[in-house]
């Protein structure tokens, strides 16, 4: 069996009604790269429920794990997480997954992140930056307005930090669309690499297009919860 | 009844489960009646760290018998599947693959680590 680790509940920062960060205290520092998951333990209703919360922090900051995640309606996890005190310890295993980015790919690569799915982009495009080859980087960040693009400020100064990289929000209605529109109609440059993450079936719609599309099937990374 | 027979690469007992297909789901992780499901309901434990939602590879199973049996994998889970270690032309994800036939015999090898316990805990 996997080792159980443990976190406690430091801070919390609401992002909106239904979204928020979770910052855990660990008393040891994890091993992670960028793109991984902690899987929580959560006692929930006399049983151990297992939930999986992408690491929204940078493996540089290897003793507080930040995690992003939605309050699901009827959703026994995230009503318990949401629902935690300051100081309240939370049991997990990991990190696990195989969505991971420890370099920047030596061609043009796009980040499409859809809600909370910027949870493990957010290292992952903080490691491409780190590592950057020259070649150009860009986030799609999907949300249903432009307010609610998460981390917003933190991209923008991105933005204005690294001159390979630029962001655009997209909505996420539009998202198939306007993936179509740069990535497929628009050039026939198939070098491109993807890292997608969102909740539902864009993910694998956006993978079937890409793909079809003549990409190679590695190029496109994706992590759908 | 179908007949799900489990051995251990750890070197634990096999164990045998017989059990009816169609009262799947038997718990909540994994898809109904997929090994996963099978193996949890019936006391076996099966690593599943994202919680049987496909998203890793810690239920890699590879299935020694009856794999024509099991419903067929799909992109996501091939995709996962090309990222476990120890991965055999029978590897499958044991969240994904479902027993649907009432009368399948099928046996499972569970390897000992997954590629993530490697990482994170030096095997």
């Amino acid at each position: 069996m996997a080792v159980e680790l443990e976190g406690r509940l430091e801070d919390v920062v609401d992002h909106g009604a239904d979204t928020r960060s979770l910052f855990l205290g660990l008393p040891v520092p994890l091993d992670f790269r960028p793109g991984q998951f902690i899987s929580c333990q959560l006692p929930v209703g006399g049983e151990t429920l297992i939930r999986p919360y992408s690491i929204a922090s940078s493996p540089e900051e290897s003793t507080r794990l930040e995690l992003l995640l939605n309050l699901v309606p009827g959703g026994p996890g995230s009503h318990h997480l949401f629902g935690l005190p300051r100081r309240a310890s939370v049991h997990f295993t990991g990190p696990w997954g195989t969505f991971v980015l420890e370099r920047a790919p030596a061609a043009e690569t796009v980040f499409i992140a859809d809600g909370t799915g910027i949870a493990p982009i957010r290292p992952m495009l903080r490691r491409a930056l780190a590592t950057a080859t020259g070649h150009r980087l860009q986030l799609l960040a999907a949300a249903a307005t432009p307010a609610r693009v998460l981390y917003r400020a933190e991209l923008d100064a991105l933005m204005r930090d690294h001159r390979d990289f630029g962001w655009d929000h997209v909505a996420s209605d539009a998202l198939e669309d306007e993936v179509t529109r740069r990535y497929v109609a628009r050039d026939a440059d198939r070098s491109r690499r993807f890292f997608i993450c969102g909740v539902g079936a864009i993910v694998p719609t956006l993978r079937d297009l890409l793909r079809r599309a003549g990409y190679e099937r590695r190029a496109v990374q994706y992590e759908k919860w | 009844m179908a007949k799900l027979r489990v051995q251990f690469e750890s070197g634990e007992p096999e164990r045998v489960i017989e059990f009816d297909p169609r009262r799947a789901p038997f718990q909540h992780d994994g898809r109904p009646g997929s090994i996963l499901d099978v193996l949890l309901a019936h006391g076996v434990h099966l690593e599943h760290a994202c919680g049987g939602n496909c998203a890793c590879t810690t239920c890699h199973v590879v299935v020694k018998k009856g794999i024509e049996r099991l419903s067929e994998s799909e992109d996501a889970e091939d995709d996962l599947l090309d990222k476990a270690p120890g991965l055999t032309p029978t590897s499958r994800l044991g969240c994904q693959a479902v027993i649907e036939d009432p009368d399948a015999e099928i046996v499972v090898w569970i390897p000992k680590y997954t590629i993530n316990q490697i990482s994170a805990h030096g095997g």
